[in-house]
């Protein structure tokens, strides 16, 4: 499986959804704007509680200092309406002797660390009271004064407003960010959405030029945007390509298809030469070795062209359902006396029903060529075997598989390319090394994957059929 | 003496054309452009064609296809720069009987108008057997014989004699056998046919047998 198809993949989907430009930027603005909102309200709750606590304190000073001038049956009435006229607040007092004993109050003990006409403190609620009526808030702050005939008068109050304006505040941080992110995350993704479709198109139209049709353009749609100029700038490039492509590929044709004539003229006229000789003429041998050698190099002229022409077929229209089995038969009937003329052992194992949609002709010329091929480099003795297997459901691989001196690793990818001839044993057989050109381009119009696998010491090459 | 019209636009080639059917003992007459071909085609006097398929005046398919579209059934012969397997198809479909790409071995050209010729004579009586010397081919029980000999035939073998003995005395290049026997274009290596060619060979003309499938130098075979 190529790159392409993989990054296709379903799997990995909601990692390219995080690879995405917008999301990115959505992501990198969201966190900001949490944390830029969460600082914003926490230094408003921060300010507003500390000017709570300070007011608290203020009050718990005042009501102390003027609670302590009271006589103690006016201060215990006032102490009384203190707890029950406020509302917002929970309030609470002790009244203590100079030893800390406990007299009366909701106090009922001394609380930890409280000293008399000191600073207000602040404790846990647990500490300072305790019972059903103790508030729900955490913390109070508490307060004591030495009252003019010794005893300790302990006030507590908890300042609910402060945690009432600091739980307001989260609920609207809260809020806020989900009244932002969650419609934010949302049109995110739909916006998201158009760009990723084009991206896909995108992807589905270059994977079709990397397949060998440079005539395809990337879409490019009016709108102008970053894709659409990037999009610009590729097809730009592809015009360039093509045309050097075109270039490089019509000198070559050109090349072939110019000499072709005056060389067959040549041929002819050598032809002529030979057919007005005697029979015992010593010429003759030369002459006909020469009209052999141009036949030779029309041979490779016919099949560079043939390549070119392969390469530039597009159409299908030659496809019908071919039957591989049956194909692989024929090809057997046709090269066997080829096989046992240099005594080699050649097998063919087919399966039956295996239909591909097919150019019957070309894959024959295909399969032909590689038989050819195994046939030539195999020394006498050895084998080939040409067999076709299902291997998994809708794949069948066409396989011809040789005995031979076998294609080093580094060569395999290098033998499908025109003009190329192995190195070292392979290089001393006839042939003129464009067969395998032939095949490559005849599998690249059929779609088939073509691989070279090394048996033992041989050589297996592979043809990927897709089933009907 | 058989005579063949030869429409081709090129000078050179059409004097090839004709120099080569000469040398066959054929005569040509040429033509350059496609409309004057249309009408000396029309005449009954020509046993065969060779035509180009592009042409001044018309082009070639439709010309092949008005000839059939008037019941003319002469033989014709396509000659095409173009070597496309599609362009091919299409001229065989328009009624060619025969295409051969430019450039071609003239001895090519002429071996195909020589089997054109005699398949057109063919065509009528319908033969059950065909014989060439002592080499007798019986089509209904697939039987061959040289001889009072028997031969057991595989049945690539048997289609391969049977299409050398049609056309007997007469040059088959390579790729006409590979074309005809096998139905397939392609380059198959020239030692293949070669291959084919002695296999049959070693049943046909066994020892004392005089030499029936012959070797023709730098064309092909020939029986007879």
């Amino acid at each position: 499986m190529d790159r392409g198809t993989a990054l296709a993949n379903g799997t990995k989907s909601w990692s390219i959804h995080w690879r995405n430009t917008t999301s990115r930027l959505l992501l990198a603005y969201g966190v900001f704007f949490v944390i830029w909102g969460m600082v914003l309200l926490g230094s408003i709750y921060w300010e507003t509680r500390h000017y709570l606590e300070n007011r608290t304190d203020t009050q718990l000073r005042q009501q102390v200092g003027y609670l302590r001038s009271l006589d103690e049956d006016h201060m215990l009435v006032a102490l009384n309406d203190y707890v029950v006229l406020e509302e917002t607040n929970y309030n609470a007092w002790g009244l203590f002797d100079a030893q800390g004993k406990w007299l009366y109050g909701d106090i009922l003990q001394m609380p930890p660390g409280v000293k008399p006409d000191a600073a207000t403190l602040r404790l846990p609620t647990e500490q300072v009271v305790g019972g059903p009526f103790a508030p729900k808030t955490s913390k109070l702050s508490v307060i004591a004064a030495r009252l003019a005939n010794g005893q300790i008068l302990v006030l507590a109050h908890t300042t609910r407003i402060a945690a009432q304006v600091g739980s307001i505040i989260w609920h609207a941080l809260w809020w806020g960010l989900s009244f932002t992110l969650v419609p934010g995350l949302i049109g995110g993704l739909i916006l998201n959405r158009a760009p990723r479709r084009r991206i896909r198109q995108i992807e589905s139209a270059t994977r079709v030029i990397m397949q060998g049709d440079l005539r395809r353009r990337l879409p490019v749609s009016n709108r102008g945007d970053e894709l659409d100029r990037l999009a610009a700038i590729v097809n730009d490039m592809l015009d360039q390509i093509e045309r050097l492509m075109g270039e490089v590929k019509g000198v070559c044709d050109n090349i072939a298809h110019d000499l072709r004539t005056p060389l067959t003229r040549l041929r002819s006229q050598l032809y002529r030469v030979e057919q007005q000789m005697q029979e015992d003429d010593p010429h003759a041998v030369l002459v006909e070795q020469c009209v052999s050698d141009i036949d030779e190099v029309l041979a490779r002229f016919r099949a560079l062209l043939r390549i070119s022409e392969l390469e530039d077929r597009r159409r299908r229209e030659g496809f019908v359902a071919v039957d591989l089995g049956q194909t692989l038969q024929h090809v057997h009937e046709l090269y066997a006396p080829l096989a046992e003329d240099q005594s080699l052992q050649f097998a063919l194992q087919t399966e039956p029903n295996l239909l591909a949609q097919a150019d019957p002709d070309l894959l024959f010329e295909a399969i032909g060529n590689l038989v050819s091929n195994a046939i030539k480099f195999t020394p006498p003795g050895g084998s080939v075997v040409v067999r076709v297997k299902r291997t998994e459901p809708g794949i069948a691989h066409i396989e011809v598989v040789d005995s031979g001196p076998g294609i080093p690793e580094v060569q395999r990818h290098a033998v499908w390319q025109r003009f190329y001839r192995g190195e070292g044993g392979i290089d001393t057989a006839a042939g003129h090394g464009l067969g395998l050109s032939i095949v490559a381009a005849i599998a690249k119009l059929h779609d088939f994957d073509l691989h070279i696998e090394g048996g033992q010491g041989g050589t297996r090459m592979v043809m990927v059929c897709r089933l009907l | 003496m058989p005579h063949i019209l030869v429409i081709e636009d090129d000078e050179i080639t059409a004097r090839e054309i004709a120099l080569e059917l000469a040398a066959h003992g054929i005569s040509a007459d040429r033509v350059h452009d496609g409309a004057q071909g249309f009408q000396r085609a029309l005449e009954p006097r020509y046993d065969a064609i060779t035509l180009d398929l592009m042409l001044p005046g018309m082009d070639g398919l439709t010309l092949v296809k008005q000839l059939r579209e008037r019941g003319i059934t002469t033989p014709v012969l396509m000659i095409s720069a173009l070597g496309d397997v599609d362009e091919r198809v299409r001229g065989l479909r328009a009624g060619g009987d025969d295409y051969l790409t430019k450039p071609f071995a003239p001895d090519e050209m002429a071996a195909r108008i020589e089997v054109l010729l005699r398949r057109h004579r063919q065509e009528h009586p319908a033969q059950t057997k065909l014989r060439v010397a002592d080499l007798e081919l019986d089509m209904i029980s697939r039987i061959a014989r040289r001889g009072a000999r028997e031969l057991t035939l595989l049945p690539t073998e048997y289609r391969l004699l049977e299409f050398l003995m049609r056309y007997p005395g007469q040059v088959l290049t390579r790729a006409m056998i590979f074309e005809s026997v096998w139905g397939l274009r392609f380059d198959p290596g020239t030692n293949l046919i070669d291959v084919h060619i002695a296999r049959l060979r070693r049943k046909v003309d066994g020892e004392g047998d005089p030499v029936l499938i012959r070797t023709v130098r730098g064309s092909g075979y020939r029986i007879g």
